[in-house]
Order: C-alpha cells, then sequence, then structure tokens
C-alpha cells in the first residue's frame, strides 16, 4: 500500500522519526530487517560519555564539528526529542529520569562505572553519588544467570570505594530448570509468588545486613518493571536498584514495548522481518524499495523515507575485507577511510579511536545523502542515527543522543 | 551441497549470539523442553555432522513458527536448520505413527469428508472416543480436531457456475483444510475473486505437503511438491497467478517445500514466484487501483491474528491492508506471536499443553475484545483460537465477500 514516510530501521531513530511523522497524521511505516538495537543496548540515553555536562559539551561539540550527527540535527532537536522519549517511555509507566545538563554514572555488570544521561526509574537507585553516601550496598543475583556475577560486581566498586557486597540468592521454586536468559528471569519476575520470595530472601539478608541498598540484574519485570521494583522496596525496606546485563537486554525491550505501543496509537504500521535488500528511484528521487520476501521481494512505495539503519553494528553498514565499506540498503555513497590499512589506529585502544568507526552516509543540513561530489543522491531521504558519518557513536558516548536527535529532526522536514 | 545447505551453514557464522531469538520464541518461553532457536539452531548445528548420530533430539520441540528468522537481526536462517535437523532424527529414528497420520493432511482429510462426516465428527466429539485415540494413537484428547464437511469444494466448485465476464485468469489452490473441512472459505474466494472480474481456474493439486516437512517426512513431502508443480508450473508458465486462501499452503509452495527439500528445478522455482497468498494478490490488486471497492460498510470491530505462517511471508500485513479498505471495519491486530497449534504441532499428546500456553496472550486478547468473532488467515489457528476461547473464527476472505454483499 502506498505510505507517504517509510521508516527503514526499528532502533530508537527509526522508531522516534516514525513516531513524530505519524503523529503529525501521515501514514507511516516502520520496516525492518529484525529488532532493532535496543535490544543490544542497556537501555539507558547516552547522550555524550565524556562530559559532566554532556548538553553544554554538545553545544561546544556542534561548533567545533560541523559534520557531526548533532550540529546536522540541532541542539534543539535533541532537547525535544528527550522530552518525545520520555514522553512514550512515561506513558507505558516506564519513566526514564535524568537530566541533559549531568551524565549520571551508573554501575554496569562488571562493577564499572558508566556515564549516560537517563536512565530508567528502576535503575536511578543505583547512581554511583548515592552509593556513594557511605551506607553498605548489596548486589545480589541468582546463579541461574548467566554472565551476572554478584561477588565480581561488589568487589570492584569497592575498589572504587563504594560500600559493596555479593550475594547468591536462592532461586524460588519454579517449573523451569534451565536456560535462564534475562527475559526468561524478567517473565518469572512479573509472577507474585516469585518476587515475593526473593523479596522475603532480600528482606532477610537487608536486616542482617543493614543494607541501604541492593542491586539486581535488570530482569524485574518485562511489562511492570517499576511496580516490582516498589514491590521490592517495600518487601525490603531497602532501595531497589536495576543494573543492565548482557544482552538480550530487558531495559531495551521495555523502551522497544513503549514505542510499539505509542506507534500502533499513532496509526503506524511495523513490519519486521523485512529486509530491504535495495532502492529504485529516478534522478534524485527514490520511487521504491525492495524488500526480501518468500518467491520474491516485496515492493514498498512511499513519499518520503527514513533511513534507519545502524551503522556496522547494527548492519546498515557492511565492511568488506575488501576494503569496501558498502551502504546496505539502498547502496549509497559510504564516507570511509581510503583503504582498509587507514581503518584502524596501530594500537587497538587508541585514544582517537579508529577511523573506520567514523565512517557513514554524509549528509546535507536536512539529512540527504550525499555523493563524494556533495551532491544530493536522493531529495526524499533522510538519513539518521549510527548510519551516519563523521561520528564514532559508541566511543563517544552518544549512540541513543545522535539517534533521537536525528530521528526527532527527520520527523520535523 | 545445495545453495540452502550452503547458506545455513554459512548463516551459523552470523549469528552473534544476542539471544534475541530466544527471548522472542514462544515455545522457549513456555516450557524447559525447548531450550530455544540459538542453541537447538546455529548452536547445535555445528555439531550435526552427516553420518554421526544426532547429539540432542530437543529440536522436536520447535514449533517450525519461524518467529526466530523474523526477529534475527543478522539474517541467519534458523527454522530452516531446525526442520533439517528434524528430518535428520526422522531419518536415524524412523517417524512415530502418530506423526506419520497427522503428518497426512489429505489423506485423513479424504477420509472423513462425504456424507458419512456427521457420524464421524458425532464421534469424535465423544470423550471416550478421544480417549482411545489420545492412548492409542497420542493425538491429545482435547485437541482441537475440524468438522469434517459432507461434501468436498471441489465437488463444489464443478457445479458452480461461474460468471461469463471474466478478462482474466487466477489458477486456486485450495488445499485439504478447505477441500475436505470449510468449503465456505474457498467458495467466498470464488466468490471475491469472480467479483474482481476472474475467471477462476482449479487445477489439480495435493497436500502441498507441508505437514510432512513439519513432522520431518522429507520422502513423502518431495513427492507431494514434485506432483503439485507438475500440476500448477503450466500455469505459473502462462503466467495465471497461483492463489490460496490457507496462508502455510502458499508459503509451502513459495519457499518452504523449495528451500528446506532442496527442490531447485526451473519448475520449482517457476511455480513458486508464480504463487501469492489471496491477500497478497488482492493487495497488489489494490496497488494497481485495480480491485473493487463497492463495500457494504461493517461497523465492527475485530480481532485479528495474523498467523506466524503469514508473517513468515515477510510481506507485512496484506489482509489488514486490504480490509482496511472497508469502511466502518476496525481491526485489532493481536500482536502474539503464535496461537500454539502449529500445523500439527499442538495436536500431540505431549505438546498440546505447551501450544496452550505459547497461545495464551492470543486467547487473552480474543477473551477481552468480546467480540462473538475473530479472524485470522490460517485454518488450524483458527480451530485453535476457537478451541481456546469459544469465539467463532472466520478467514478474513469470508469478511471481504460480505463487504462486497456477495451470496454463497
Amino acid at each position: 500500500m502506498n505510505y507517504e514516510t517509510i521508516v527503514i530501521g526499528a532502533g530508537l531513530a527509526g522508531m522516534l522519526a516514525a513516531l513524530v511523522r505519524a503523529e503529525r497524521g501521515e501514514r507511516v511505516m516502520m520496516l525492518a530487517k529484525g529488532h532493532g538495537s535496543t535490544h543490544w543496548a542497556a537501555g539507558c540515553l547516552d547522550l555524550l560519555a565524556d562530559a559532566d555536562d554532556p548538553l553544554g559539551a554538545i553545544n561546544q561539540l556542534v561548533q567545533a564539528r560541523p559534520a557531526h550527527p548533532y550540529a546536522l540535527a540541532g541542539v534543539a532537536a535533541l532537547e525535544q526529542a528527550l522530552a518525545r522519549v520520555r514522553g512514550v517511555a512515561e506513558a507505558a509507566g516506564y519513566p526514564l529520569v535524568g537530566n541533559a545538563g549531568r551524565n549520571l554514572l551508573m554501575p554496569t555488570a562488571l562493577g564499572a562505572l558508566r556515564p549516560t544521561a537517563f536512565v530508567p526509574a528502576t535503575m536511578v537507585n543505583g547512581e554511583a553519588r548515592q552509593l556513594g553516601d557511605g551506607r553498605p550496598i548489596l548486589i545480589a543475583g541468582l546463579h541461574e544467570l548467566r554472565d551476572f556475577f554478584p561477588p565480581l560486581i561488589a568487589a570492584n566498586l569497592r575498589a572504587q570505594g563504594y560500600a559493596a557486597e555479593g550475594v547468591y540468592l536462592e532461586l524460588p521454586p519454579v517449573e523451569r530448570s534451565h536456560d535462564f536468559n534475562p527475559v526468561v528471569m524478567a517473565r518469572l519476575f512479573e509472577r507474585p509468588a516469585f518476587r515475593a520470595e526473593i523479596g522475603r530472601q532480600l528482606a532477610t539478608l537487608v536486616r542482617k545486613g543493614g543494607y541501604a541498598r541492593v542491586g539486581l540484574p535488570a530482569v524485574l519485570g518485562l511489562y511492570n518493571a517499576v511496580e516490582v521494583v516498589r514491590e521490592l522496596q517495600a518487601l525490603t525496606g531497602a532501595l531497589i536498584f536495576e543494573i543492565p546485563t548482557l544482552p538480550t537486554s530487558v531495559p531495551g525491550m521495555r523502551l522497544f514495548h513503549a514505542f510499539e505501543q505509542a506507534l500502533t496509537k499513532a496509526g503506524a504500521r511495523i513490519q519486521i522481518g523485512g529486509w530491504v535488500l535495495r532502492g529504485e528511484g529516478s534522478g534524485s528521487h527514490l520511487h521504491a524499495v525492495f524488500s526480501e520476501a518468500a518467491s520474491r521481494e516485496q515492493r514498498h512505495m512511499a513519499r518520503r523515507w527514513v533511513l534507519a539503519t545502524g551503522g556496522i553494528m547494527g548492519g546498515g553498514l557492511r565492511a568488506e575485507h575488501t576494503g569496501v565499506i558498502s551502504e546496505t540498503a539502498l547502496g549509497l555513497p559510504v564516507r570511509t577511510p581510503s583503504g582498509r590499512s587507514d581503518w584502524f589506529q596501530a594500537r587497538f585502544l587508541d585514544e582517537a579511536g579508529h577511523p573506520v568507526f567514523r565512517a557513514g552516509i554524509a549528509v546535507d543540513a536536512q539529512l540527504r545523502p550525499l555523493d563524494a561530489a556533495d551532491q544530493i543522491v536522493y531529495t526524499n531521504v533522510a538519513v539518521v542515527g549510527s548510519a551516519l558519518a563523521d561520528c564514532d557513536p559508541i566511543r563517544e558516548g552518544c549512540l541513543e543522543g545522535i539517534a533521537l536527535a536525528t530521528g526527532f529532526a527527520a520527523g520535523q522536514l | 551441497m545445495d545453495h540452502i545447505e550452503l547458506s545455513l551453514t554459512q548463516s551459523l557464522d552470523h549469528c552473534i549470539k544476542c539471544n534475541i531469538c530466544t527471548s522472542a520464541c514462544p515455545v522457549a518461553a513456555v516450557t524447559d523442553a525447548f531450550p530455544g532457536p540459538k542453541y537447538v539452531g546455529p548452536q547445535a548445528q555445528r555439531f550435526r555432522h552427516e553420518g554421526q548420530p544426532v547429539p540432542d533430539a530437543s529440536v522436536d520441540y520447535c514449533s517450525g513458527c519461524r518467529v526466530c528468522n523474523q526477529v534475527c537481526p543478522t539474517g541467519v536462517k534458523i527454522a530452516e536448520l531446525n526442520a533439517r535437523a528434524r528430518a535428520q532424527i526422522v531419518a536415524e529414528r524412523g517417524l512415530p505413527l502418530r506423526n506419520w497420520l497427522v503428518a497426512r493432511a489429505g489423506l485423513v482429510g479424504r477420509m472423513s469428508c462425504g456424507p458419512h462426516a456427521p457420524l464421524l465428527n458425532f464421534g469424535l466429539r465423544l470423550s471416550p472416543a478421544r480417549w482411545a485415540v489420545e492412548k492409542v494413537i497420542g493425538i491429545h484428547r482435547k485437541a482441537p480436531l475440524p468438522a469434517s464437511s459432507t461434501y468436498t469444494f471441489r465437488a463444489w466448485f464443478r457445479k458452480h457456475r461461474a460468471p461469463a465476464t471474466a478478462r482474466r485468469q487466477v489458477a486456486f489452490f485450495h488445499g485439504c483444510a478447505t477441500n475436505f473441512y470449510e468449503p465456505h472459505v474457498g467458495k467466498a474466494a470464488i466468490a471475491v475473486l469472480e467479483h474482481n472480474g476472474f475467471e477462476v481456474l482449479l487445477p489439480k493439486q495435493q497436500c502441498c505437503g507441508l505437514p510432512l516437512i513439519s513432522n520431518g517426512d522429507f520422502k513423502a513431502a518431495t513427492s507431494a511438491h514434485e506432483a503439485n508443480v507438475q500440476a500448477l508450473v503450466s500455469y505459473a508458465r502462462q503466467g495465471i497467478p497461483i492463489v490460496g486462501t490457507s496462508t502455510s499452503c502458499t508459503l509451502t509452495l513459495k519457499e518452504e517445500a523449495p528451500e528446506i527439500l532442496a527442490l531447485h528445478s526451473e519448475d520449482v522455482q517457476a511455480v513458486a514466484a508464480g504463487t501469492y497468498d489471496i491477500f497478497e494478490f488482492l493487495r497488489s490488486l489494490a496497488e494497481r487501483g485495480e480491485l473493487k471497492t463497492d463495500f457494504r460498510p461493517i461497523e465492527r470491530h475485530l480481532p485479528y491474528h495474523q498467523p506466524c505462517q503469514y508473517r513468515a511471508h515477510r510481506l507485512g500485513s496484506p489482509a489488514m491492508d486490504v480490509l482496511s479498505l472497508i469502511p466502518g471495519l476496525v481491526l485489532e491486530e493481536s500482536h502474539a506471536e503464535c496461537c500454539g497449534i502449529a500445523g500439527t504441532y499442538g495436536l500431540k499428546k505431549e505438546k498440546y499443553q505447551i501450544g496452550m500456553d505459547v497461545g495464551a496472550k492470543l486467547f487473552d486478547m480474543v477473551k477481552r475484545s468480546g467480540s462473538d468473532l475473530a479472524l485470522c488467515d490460517s485454518e488450524t489457528c483458527r480451530w485453535q483460537i476457537t478451541h481456546a476461547t469459544g469465539v467463532t473464527s472466520k478467514h478474513p476472505i469470508e469478511i471481504l465477500a460480505e463487504a462486497y454483499g456477495l451470496e454463497l
């Protein structure tokens, strides 16, 4: 069917762009090859890592680096985007808290502290400045949950001066006996009897150890996490906080679900499992894209397109061993280091980062893709998120920030 | 090694172990018997080698719903890996009688359809009979078995008089369910197609072979598909679209049989490329402005479940797209991964409860809607929905025929 806008990609950038356009009354579809990067990330909003005041630092960055995605989208778009995404989360009963003017420091599954600007309300009690109030902290987990080791987390927090101890809880009786990945655990936490038993064990530990705060893996329910945290706080008398786990990320899935609800409410269509293979245009106008489907391709028609397919990690860019980096959906020209030998610095942990991760699509002020001669490739395409050039989102700690700012900006065009 | 085998083997290396598939898998969500698509798919595949015994049989608990393929961000062909792994188990250990039987939808349908159907239907509603069937054969006593029809769709079609105004032709693939259990679905499809100016042709056909594939009987599935290709290829070569109302049959003709059974002849490819699910076909007409829109308003709010096998066509929601053209009709999408029946999966004694647990989200949604009617494109899913909720379920084509005001 014919859409006014088709957004390709279901990460934060694509979801926000689709939502903003659908809320303007357009017929919108979000088309994606699979579940988006939300399921891989911590479910927090990183704006800029290397700053106490990310918003202030972004204001300086947009002056110094005019091709950076933040500069293209503008700081105002970032601020509006943050307000909108917080509204989406709030409407799903899953508020995001924080401040664009001050980074929070959140413990990771290794007990390191990671700067980020907004976190779900279920995590905020673990913020480092609160952990540093001198009162004892308990990090608790379950043996059955892989890749979450409370003693390791506690030891690393202690090494940084926080009074943390680690403990394993007993798995309450359940019919399941294996494969306790984060999502299975989250479903168990939706059962009142399960979390009541966890609460009982924690209450005993809190009483004996005098813990003021308890950190748990971020598996406290898929759909009602705020309620689960509140309930555990009531049972234990301690402040509860979630610590992100390895993928699949339950907090990321909650964010995805919140957007899914908002998009459905706004009348947008979602097609997951449609891998875009190519586009078809004439001159600088993109008419159609074709997605992989059973026995033949599916053709999609729209007046306007948003490309939100991600970088190398998300699969929007593909790095070949031959030294070529290509854009996978529309075959757009990629700004890339000239040869494969220039992709990487000599040192793995070089502070300047590796040039290959700044590869991406160059765009004009309206996010339209440009070729090597700076000519617009398609006038009706906007490129958003990690597919954009001149930014290394993971190293710069701005993955969600540029996704939201550019996604929102594409919604306004 | 055929190209699918090669792509399956290579796609193992595209798995980044993110567990998105396991998180989305509706079966792993409700039972320990199935450790999840990542484990039995890309991970276990590294331990499976020709000529060596299968290391782990838990892949038999894969329902084949293909949600894993749908959500995988890196394009691993998990469902195909699982189907082939199951066939390897069957090749090694043989096919149990029960699976042999439920895989033969055409044979069972032919035997039960006819004037004696009411008696048979009555018999199968008796609990001692179902108890015996469970004990002897292994079909769960509560599992939804369809009521057989007193006449076949083909017999009706032979007497059917087509309007003389047709300008174009389509070939109709009715599948076993429409022929033996639900001729009314086929009648609605014929009425809609004829209303849109098509002459409907009825090729010779047999079971698409999907139940054989999903029970691991690749030998019988291959001969079923080859026979269908032989019967259908002339239509495909003439450019006459092959259109079906059973979304899993059309998926089998388009993709499952060629890919899973490694059948890649030019004829197979021509049939695959010429086959359409009915709403895919109608949507393409609508996109070209060729679909009639003389709809009567239907002021109803209905729950709609897109079957997992329809999502596996990777076409979005063609039925939603077309039905949205009917004034007044509002569809509420289930957003449920699967109804749990997955063809023959939920009929089996040891899997019935898993199937019911898988479908719980959908059943809740249907019941909460308060509607006395639910829509769903796949026959076994409709039977499952009605079994679990007591709500009547129809194929979306029946609503479309109603909106056109067509006499059936």
